[in-house]
């Protein structure tokens, strides 16, 4: 049988400098998938992702859930669902638990996901995102749909360590990790594995 | 031998951290805490370059960013800057620089020569001189010109350092960190506002650095420690030293901060520089103000600085730049400058005040020193470094008084550059003799000197004042401030523009040599607003942006045309402020980092497997493979289609835009979108379609998908995949947004590949086994399906490019690399071929399939033989417009196929077409040729082509002129479609 072995987004991240300023972790086995709401199903989609998942919908730039399993708001009537327990053919089950209510894409391979910490983060991060990632201005939580270098992301505060999730389109990995290792390493870019 | 002029003692310079450094080659020793020019004046080093257009010898003239005339060219080789101005740069240890402007040396110039020719020079020279002959300017006049012209040169390598970008928020900013910047950043800090403070100098202070005053009962250098030492620990509180605001857009603020300006080599992996975007809700700017200089005759000899930058040299840098100094002055800071200089340990020989009453209490400062009052300086001399003063007393008597050193003093111009950036201007107050804004940008608040608040009391309440108001602003309770205790000190000016003396030149700005006879003549000859004057005269032109000289210019044009300065009002600063090198724009985005790059999971197999690699938008594709014994192109592509032709190949088609649509409602959707009908698109299969823009000609095409019932992913081409997606969001958003469709892009999702060729079928059966069957009977033209292989989903569809059976296979992108070795390990006993894009366009060229060449933005559907693919029972966008007089014109140029008569001849895009002959002119012309290949099915070149009544035209022989290339050949006009017209292999 056809037996393909996977590459994931972020093989080539790796250490840069001195010091742990900024340390990067790909998030690998993740499933993703965009959720977007069937028309005039958002509440009963909310309710239904409050019973099945425990999660309150996020409605608005913010995320609900857990590393386990989140719901991330990136627009109206809209989702990015990350899973972390591995499940085979996550997102299949996810389109049938939410069948009719909304509808589901699979983005697994779409995105690489690192999880990014460390005390210079928001500093190198300003080095690229033009909005404020100040606990006051984006508090754990926040999510945005924004750009670095003018490549698309999409962040996720998780604490305000700060511990921040950050999406990339796979197929620009490569010059994202040259903005990352350019703009952290003065502060020491570690990979944490 | 030089001659120390270090003070024994004083000075905020580290005297434990000597620092060597060399200037024109030689060496030189300093202190930390010094810049360029305060160590060379502590050297005696007082010229250090000529002038722009004379080349006359050029000192030192002040002691910050307004300077104009000690530009010297920073460090060697690829690291070498020019134009640096010497009293900004931090002195390091191996620091090298040079001057600039002058051959051999500043001391002995060979370009002096242009001095005999200054009556010649003046104002409007090049205009008056080189008008004649016409026919000479480009070939002669302006080459010569360029040459003699410019300032410093670059190192013609390339810049071996990094430079970056950053963000930052704020509630205010504060710009400068002088009395009134520091006493704002306190204030609004204390209040818990979060404050960035922006100051250009390495060390914060401002005036504070230069002057001996006390404050709170220490010393003002002191409090200035103190008060940076608070901030510190604010940490609500960002100070960013040796960073300059250079503009002011729409609530944001451009800085740019000078990271390793200041060492020899940047540390690894930091930038040179960085520029700042920061957005600030309020800001402060306290830049200060700049001292204006005196015009008289032999104002420019070196020696002569401004009053105000001899006390910072002597109370910062503890440098006494002369041995017997004169000041000459019209303001009460003149007499103060004259104070602390002596208080410095220098020699006062003389000052003189042009007005003729001068405060008891300001006399006083000049200690025993002799005065005149109601006097000027008529004159001077001395070529390399002054060597005596003319005064001219009240009475008309003239006396020479030897100095080496004059300082001049004319009044303070408030720093208001960046608060005009918004479109405010500055307008005079009689009163304060200074320009004044009052038309701030939205947030901003002047304080202290820049808004002409000249004392330090005043500088420092009217700073904390800001402060607390722009903390207000931002909602935070006004906490009470303790005053701050500071001596006053008279500020009285009665400026004088222009002396009367000698015949010598008396310069109005230094940096474009224009005096104040240019600016007299431009009055005379008609230019007398400021923008003419400035113009005519390049006054304020030069890379001080005229920060010395403006003020003096527009006061001498006003009393020539007798109108009064606010009257003749002034030229409105742009940005930026300060020079900002291009790099700090680009920041990381240089070379091939100029934009993101996108690859796709063949990528690496490709590279191995020899590809060479096209920029198709962001995306890298292969353009075609190399084989061994391969050395052109033409000859791997012909290799390619043969083997697709005859066997099988693979190529990466993952660039194509892929767009799932989603809900009950996509069929009615993909109708309207399209010119075709989707809604009848069963499950399991896929159509063409085209779209259209909303005026009707072509937008884009590709093929639709239907998986499930309400799943479907349509593909678009590689370059309009973001234009397609912002389309069909804003249709589902605003033109329907009643309809059940949901949508995203899955284009990164996906890695997919074309394999073609007649043993295509073959090559997927050895692939998949069981998981699908590929047969023509379960799995015909045009059909898809999604299934799974273990537990990666894969998906096929049963499309074809090139004419070819064809299929095209897609895989979760991580899996994609591993794909791509599948197909060529299956495919290996087929003879499988991976191809690049050149091939994919020949055979799309020789199958008469449109793309971006034909898709061009000015063809409708029928140009390119799909009228009939438009639908007549439903409407769709683009529909009505289509039908306009012009594009159902049947003269339209339509899609043909072409080849040459003459077999062995190239086919060439963009030749013109024109009936057989007609003479080649634009009234004839029938259309041009789209696209063009080597076919090597029919062993001779082939191309499409717009024209002309292109139906009718087939088998009639035209001409294609070609005048880009010298081309001119006979064609045929044929059937589009080169190979099996019938479509019998793609069914197969």
């Amino acid at each position: 049988m056809l037996d393909l072995a996977h590459i994931p987004a972020f093989a080539n991240l790796r250490s840069m400098g001195d010091g742990r300023g900024v340390i990067a972790r790909e998030r690998r086995g993740i499933a993703v998938a965009t959720v977007m709401a069937r028309k005039g199903q958002s509440a009963a989609l909310a309710a239904a992702v409050k019973e099945q998942f425990d999660i309150n919908l996020p409605l608005g730039p913010h995320g609900s859930g857990s590393d386990a399993m989140s719901f991330l708001g990136t627009g109206p009537g809209r989702w990015l669902v990350t899973h972390d327990a591995g499940t085979p053919r996550f997102v299949d089950s996810l389109a049938q638990q939410l069948d009719s209510l909304a509808s589901v894409v699979e983005q697994s391979d779409g995105v690489g996901l690192l999880r990014l910490s460390g005390p210079a983060l928001l500093e190198v991060l300003a080095k690229g995102v033009a909005i404020d990632l100040s606990a006051t201005a984006f508090p754990a939580g926040s999510v945005a749909v924004t750009q670095i270098a003018h490549m698309g992301v999409t962040l996720w505060k998780v604490d305000e360590a700060p511990t921040i999730h950050i999406a990339v389109a796979r197929s620009m990995a490569g010059s994202f990790l040259h903005w990352l290792e350019a703009s952290a390493a003065v502060a020491g870019l570690v990979v944490d594995s | 031998m030089s001659i120390s002029r270090r003070l024994a003692s004083g000075g905020l310079i580290d005297r434990s951290k000597p620092i060597n450094f060399t200037f024109d080659g030689k060496t030189y020793g300093g202190y930390a805490g010094d810049t360029l020019a305060s160590a060379l004046l502590a050297n005696d080093t007082m010229l250090v370059g000529r002038s722009f257009k004379y080349h006359r010898p050029r000192g030192i003239f002040s002691a910050g960013p307004e300077e104009p005339n000690a530009l010297v060219t920073l460090r060697t080789g690829a690291r070498g800057e020019p134009n640096t101005k010497a009293t900004t740069v931090e002195l390091f240890d191996g620091l090298v620089a040079s001057s600039q402007n002058c051959w051999p040396s500043p001391n002995f110039d060979l370009r002096a020569v242009h001095q005999l020719a200054g009556p010649l020079l003046n104002a409007g020279f090049y205009y008056k001189t080189f008008m004649w002959p016409a026919a000479f300017w480009e070939k002669f006049y302006e080459p010569a010109i360029r040459r003699s012209a410019g300032l410093g040169a670059l190192s013609g390598l390339d810049d071996p350092d990094t430079y970056e970008r950053s963000h930052a928020f704020c509630d205010l900013l504060v710009i400068g960190a002088g009395p009134a910047g520091l006493a704002a950043a306190l204030a609004a800090g204390r209040a818990g506002a979060r404050v960035i403070v922006a100051e250009e100098d390495f060390v914060l202070g401002g005036r504070l650095l230069s002057d001996s005053a006390q404050i709170d009962g220490v010393s003002a250098a002191s409090w200035a420690a103190l008060a940076e030492a608070e901030l510190g620990t604010l940490p609500n509180v960002r100070i960013l030293k040796r960073t300059a605001v250079f503009g002011v857009y729409d609530g944001e603020y451009g800085a740019i901060e000078r990271v390793s300006d200041h060492l020899s080599v940047p540390p690894p992996f930091a930038p040179r520089q960085r520029l700042w975007k920061i957005v600030a809700q309020q800001c402060v700017l306290a830049a200060g103000a700049q001292e204006r200089p005196l015009v008289f005759p032999g104002n420019d000899r070196p020696g002569i600085m401004l009053a105000s930058a001899l006390r910072t040299y002597a109370n910062r840098f503890g440098v006494t730049p002369g041995q017997r100094i004169a000041i000459f002055t019209t303001s009460d800071d003149g007499w103060r400058s004259a104070f602390e200089l002596q208080k410095a340990g220098a020699e006062i020989a003389v000052v003189v005040d042009a007005r003729t009453e001068v405060a008891p209490d300001v006399r006083k400062l000049a200690g025993n020193a002799p005065q005149f009052l109601g006097a000027h300086v008529s004159d001077t001399s001395g070529y390399r470094r002054l060597t005596n003063i003319t005064i001219t007393d009240s009475a008309g008597q003239t006396r020479s008084v030897a100095v080496d050193t004059l300082g001049v003093s004319g009044g303070w111009s408030p720093s208001i550059g960046i608060a005009t950036h918004l479109g405010g201007k500055g307008s005079w107050s009689e009163e304060k003799s200074a320009f004044l804004c009052n038309d701030l940008p939205p947030g901003m608040q002047l304080a202290g000197a820049a808004a002409a608040q000249w004392t330090l009391t005043q500088a420092l309440e009217n700073g904390a004042l800001a402060g607390a108001k722009a903390a207000s602003h931002v909602g935070l309770g006004l906490q009470a401030q303790k005053p701050i205790l500071a001596g006053d000190e008279a500020s009285g000016n009665n400026p004088v523009w222009l002396f009367k003396g000698s015949r010598r030149k008396a310069f109005v700005d230094l940096q474009n040599d224009v005096t104040a006879t240019d600016v007299a003549l431009a009055a005379q000859e008609g230019f007398r607003s400021v923008e003419q004057l400035k113009r005519y005269t390049t006054l304020g032109m030069a890379t001080d942006q005229g920060k010395t000289s403006n003020v003096n210019g527009l006061a001498i044009l006003a009393g020539e045309i007798k109108k009064t300065i606010a009257e003749t009002g002034a030229t409105r600063a742009r940005p930026p402020y300060v020079p900002v090198a291009i790099g700090a724009f680009a920041g990381l985005h240089s070379g091939k980092h100029f934009k993101p790059t996108r690859l796709t999971a063949s990528h690496a197999a490709s590279a191995a497997a020899g590809a060479t690699f096209v920029e198709a938008g962001q995306w890298m594709r292969a353009q075609w493979f190399n084989a061994p014994g391969e050395n052109d192109w033409l000859q791997s592509v012909t290799r390619e289609v043969k083997a697709v032709r005859s066997s099988v190949g693979i190529c990466d088609v993952s660039t194509l835009g892929k767009i799932a649509l989603c809900g009950s409602d996509v069929g009615t959707f993909l109708d309207r979108v399209y010119i075709n009908t989707f809604s009848t698109l069963p499950v399991g299969k896929v159509r063409y379609g085209v779209m259209l823009r909303e005026d009707g000609f072509v937008m884009d095409d590709g093929t639709t998908g239907r998986l499930s019932a309400d799943h479907y992913v349509m593909t678009t081409t590689t370059v309009n995949a973001g234009k397609v997606m912002q389309h069909l969001e804003y249709c589902h958003q605003v033109l329907w947004p009643e309809l059940d469709v949901q949508m995203v892009s899955v284009t990164e999702q996906w890695a997919q590949y074309a394999v073609a060729g007649p043993k295509s079928r073959a090559l997927l059966q050895a692939l998949l086994g069981g998981a699908c069957d590929v047969s023509n009977e379960a799995f015909p033209y045009l059909a898809c399906a999604e299934f799974h292989v273990g537990n990666i989903p894969l998906r096929l569809f049963r499309v074809s490019f090139s004419g070819e059976l064809a299929y095209e296979i897609a895989a979760p992108a991580g899996y994609g690399e591993a794909l791509f070795n599948a197909l060529m390990q299956a495919g290996k006993a087929l003879g499988v071929t991976p191809y690049g894009t050149e091939a994919l366009s020949v055979m799309r060229i020789e199958k008469g399939h449109v793309a971006g060449s034909e898709l061009n933005g000015q063809t409708v559907a029928r140009d390119l033989g799909l009228g009939r693919m438009m639908s007549v029972k439903k409407d769709y966008i683009g529909r009505t417009m289509a039908a306009r007089e012009a594009l159902i014109d049947p003269d339209r140029p339509t899609l043909v196929g072409l080849r040459p008569v003459d077999r062995s001849q190239r086919l060439r895009n963009g030749a013109l077409l024109f009936a057989r002959g007609m003479t080649p002119a634009p009234d004839n012309n029938a259309g041009f040729i789209t696209s063009t290949a080597f076919s090597p099915g029919n062993n001779h070149w082939i191309g499409l082509g717009l024209l002309a009544c292109g139906l009718e035209r087939h088998g009639e022989i035209i001409r294609a002129w070609d005048p880009v290339r010298s081309g001119d050949l006979e064609l045929e006009v044929v059937d589009p479609v080169f190979v099996d017209a019938e479509g019998a292999r793609l069914r197969a």
